[in-house]
């Protein structure tokens, strides 16, 4: 076992990687969650259809990595634009659980699609927007690669970015307005549709960016990928759906616990024991009751 | 004079007369789907009584009735155990989990169970379940083939006669839930369901109610993967997983979550979808897509699902036909 901890320094390398993407996706969903009040189970999806684009572009059609990535941005923005206009806005004022049916409905509906579209194979080329070659840290020797480096400068970037926007802009005050009460946001004259709107676009946009960015780290298909977003959840949810930087903590805890104790056990399903049982952490130690108990609780609105 | 119950309770009796009579002619291939049917049906109630009478969604039933199913794989064809002594313990093992996974209920509110939902489905699509974490309950590398049951002397190996079987217990599962449903326990979780804060208010347990429903509907979805495991005398993990969840949820809010009859409508149309499918110049592979689509559609359209909805269209045309002959207020409170 011992001889296995020279193993802990490699695998940190992607396991940073793995979380900076969690990082992402799990902030555009804790940004669509606050600002609409809708929990997205299609968030997986969504990014994994925005991915399969940027396959069909990039490796399909051959046209460069970057060309693929700005087509899945494209492509996840207009998802989510389409599920929000199209299907909860004119579901505003019925039940939390009515509007969180309709993403369970989407996921289903990409999900299929997508295998009808690109079929069940297992392998798939990775659209690499980076080089995958790399250098070596002295002291450590430990080969980072300049594709792990991007993602997680890239992936960290935007999530910090997209903190900024909340916190400096206009339109990030007017999200937090509409977050926090959207009744009162329309009375200071702020289009709460408008905002809703932009605030899935971004999310899905960022999902989407994710997706791309993990396709070099995985062996993946339609199923595998929605999986792996669907593991944002736990960053989201050790952020309470409201804290962008506990977010980023738990995704990057969430990509180093996926990848350590790989160098121990070789069932692939280590994967999901760290994040399950991240999971229960996050629900039982960090949900507790009376610990700003009535910001936690989900809106109806 | 109809009166709407009365109604409903003969659409009832001719449905199930329907379903005893009907598959006998149908053949040996299609008596095996309308025992799936029944069984999925089942499974349908189990999301029924959750979503519908409690207003949580679990995205693990499936994984509830794996462990049903692996239990009963693994004690009768590993262990040569009798088919109604694993049964039982599929089904107690189902609840216990069931029990397990809801008790973080006890600190939290609204959808966040649902998030543990999907990693209890993940957690045993990808760890318990894998062919080399636990070869004892999921049988390794091979599957289990467990036998079908005999009932009173007499084989259930048969199609039909199995068929008959699961559809009793669908009917036994409708006879408990509709129970629950119109005494005490069903004014409960409906109260639960509408606001929990006004629940506890009225001195209810709110989280211990939460939790027997959660233990409750994963017995019900255990029960349905141990006929699962002998209906289809296998059991693989595959057929057991997270989108198959997802998939459930989707077709009981289709047809109702608030309505016991979706289930009956929910299990033929799990199972015969996708055969009428491949029959159309789409594959059954489309089915899912098709039942994501509705469930889209028909939320935002009729969101108390399509049973309700017919349900609630009946029962104003009976009202407005009895209503202008007979000017009795007591007509007019009964429709």
């Amino acid at each position: 076992m011992l001889a296995d901890l020279h193993l802990i320094a490699p695998l940190t390398v992607p396991g940073l990687a793995l979380g900076g993407v969690y990082a992402l996706a799990a902030t555009g969903l804790v940004l669509i969650y606050r600002v609409s009040g809708v929990l997205n189970f299609a968030h997986g999806a969504v990014a994994m259809f925005a991915t399969f684009i940027a396959y069909q572009v990039s490796i399909v059609e051959g046209l460069p990595a970057v060309a693929g990535l700005v087509a899945a941005l494209v492509a996840g923005a207009l998802i989510g634009f389409i599920i929000e206009y199209f299907t909860i806005r004119p579901l505003t004022g019925r039940p939390a659980l009515t509007k969180v049916a309709i993403t369970i409905g989407w996921l289903l509906v990409l999900q299929t699609g997508a295998g009808l579209i690109w079929g069940d194979t297992n392998y798939h080329l990775p659209v690499e927007v980076a080089p995958t070659n790399g250098f070596n840290i002295p002291i450590v020797n430990v080969i980072v690669g300049f594709d792990q480096l991007t993602i997680f400068l890239v992936a960290i970037g935007l999530s910090l970015g997209v903190a900024a926007v909340l916190k400096y802009t206009t339109l990030g005050a007017s999200m937090r307005a509409v977050a926090d009460d959207p009744a009162s946001a329309r009375l200071w004259g702020i289009n709460v549709n408008r905002v809703t709107a932009a605030s899935w676009m971004i999310g899905s946009a960022m999902a989407a960016v994710a997706g791309v960015l993990i396709t070099p780290l995985i062996n993946f298909n339609t199923y595998s990928l929605t999986l792996i977003v669907i593991y944002a959840f736990t960053p989201a949810l050790i952020g309470r759906l409201i804290s962008l930087p506990w977010t980023l903590v738990g995704a990057i805890a969430l990509g180093l616990a996926q990848q350590w104790p790989t160098a121990f056990t070789s069932n692939g399903g280590i994967n999901e024991v760290a994040a399950f049982v991240l999971v229960l952490i996050a629900l039982v130690v960090i949900y507790r009751p009376g610990v700003g108990g009535a910001r936690l609780r989900l809106r109806a609105a | 004079m109809i009166s709407a119950a009365r109604l409903r309770r003969s659409l009832v009796l001719v449905g199930i007369a329907a379903a005893v009579v009907l598959p006998a002619r149908l053949s040996a291939f299609d008596q095996d789907q309308a025992a799936l049917a029944a069984i999925t049906g089942i499974l349908v109630i189990s999301v029924v009584l959750l979503s519908g009478y409690v207003g949580q969604i679990s995205f693990c039933q499936f994984s509830f009735a794996a462990i049903g199913a692996f239990t009963t794989g693994a004690l009768v064809d590993g262990h040569g155990w009798n088919f109604w002594l694993a049964m039982p313990v599929g089904v107690v093992a189902a609840a216990g989990v069931g029990v397990l996974v809801g008790i973080p209920a006890l600190r939290l509110t609204g959808l966040l169970l649902a998030v543990l939902t999907v990693a209890v489905a993940l957690f045993f699509d990808n760890f318990v379940l894998a062919t080399n974490t636990w070869p004892a309950f999921s049988g390794g590398s091979t599957q289990w083939h467990p036998h079908k049951p005999s009932l009173l002397g007499q084989q259930l190996t048969g199609e039909y006669s199995f068929y008959l079987f699961t559809l009793v217990v669908l009917l036994l599962v409708v006879a408990l839930v509709w129970n629950l449903r119109t005494g005490k326990v069903g004014r409960v979780l409906r109260a639960v369901r509408d606001s929990e804060l006004a629940a506890g208010t009225m001195g209810l347990n709110v989280t211990a109610w939460k939790l027997a429903a959660f233990g409750l509907s994963a017995a019900i979805a255990g029960l349905a993967g141990c006929l699962i495991a002998v209906a289809n005398e296998s059991v693989s993990a595959g057929s057991f997983d997270f989108l198959h969840s997802v998939q459930i949820i989707a077709i009981a809010t289709v047809w109702g979550v608030g309505s016991l009859a979706a289930a009956g409508l929910g299990g033929i149309f799990f199972v015969y979808g996708p055969e009428l499918l491949s029959k159309t110049p789409l594959s059954a592979k489309w089915f899912p897509l098709l039942v994501g689509a509705a469930l889209v559609v028909q939320l935002v359209y009729t969101p108390e699902g399509i049973v309700a909805k017919t349900q609630a269209d009946i029962a104003h045309l009976l009202h407005r036909r009895t209503r202008v002959p007979v000017a009795d207020t007591s007509m007019v409170e009964a429709a």
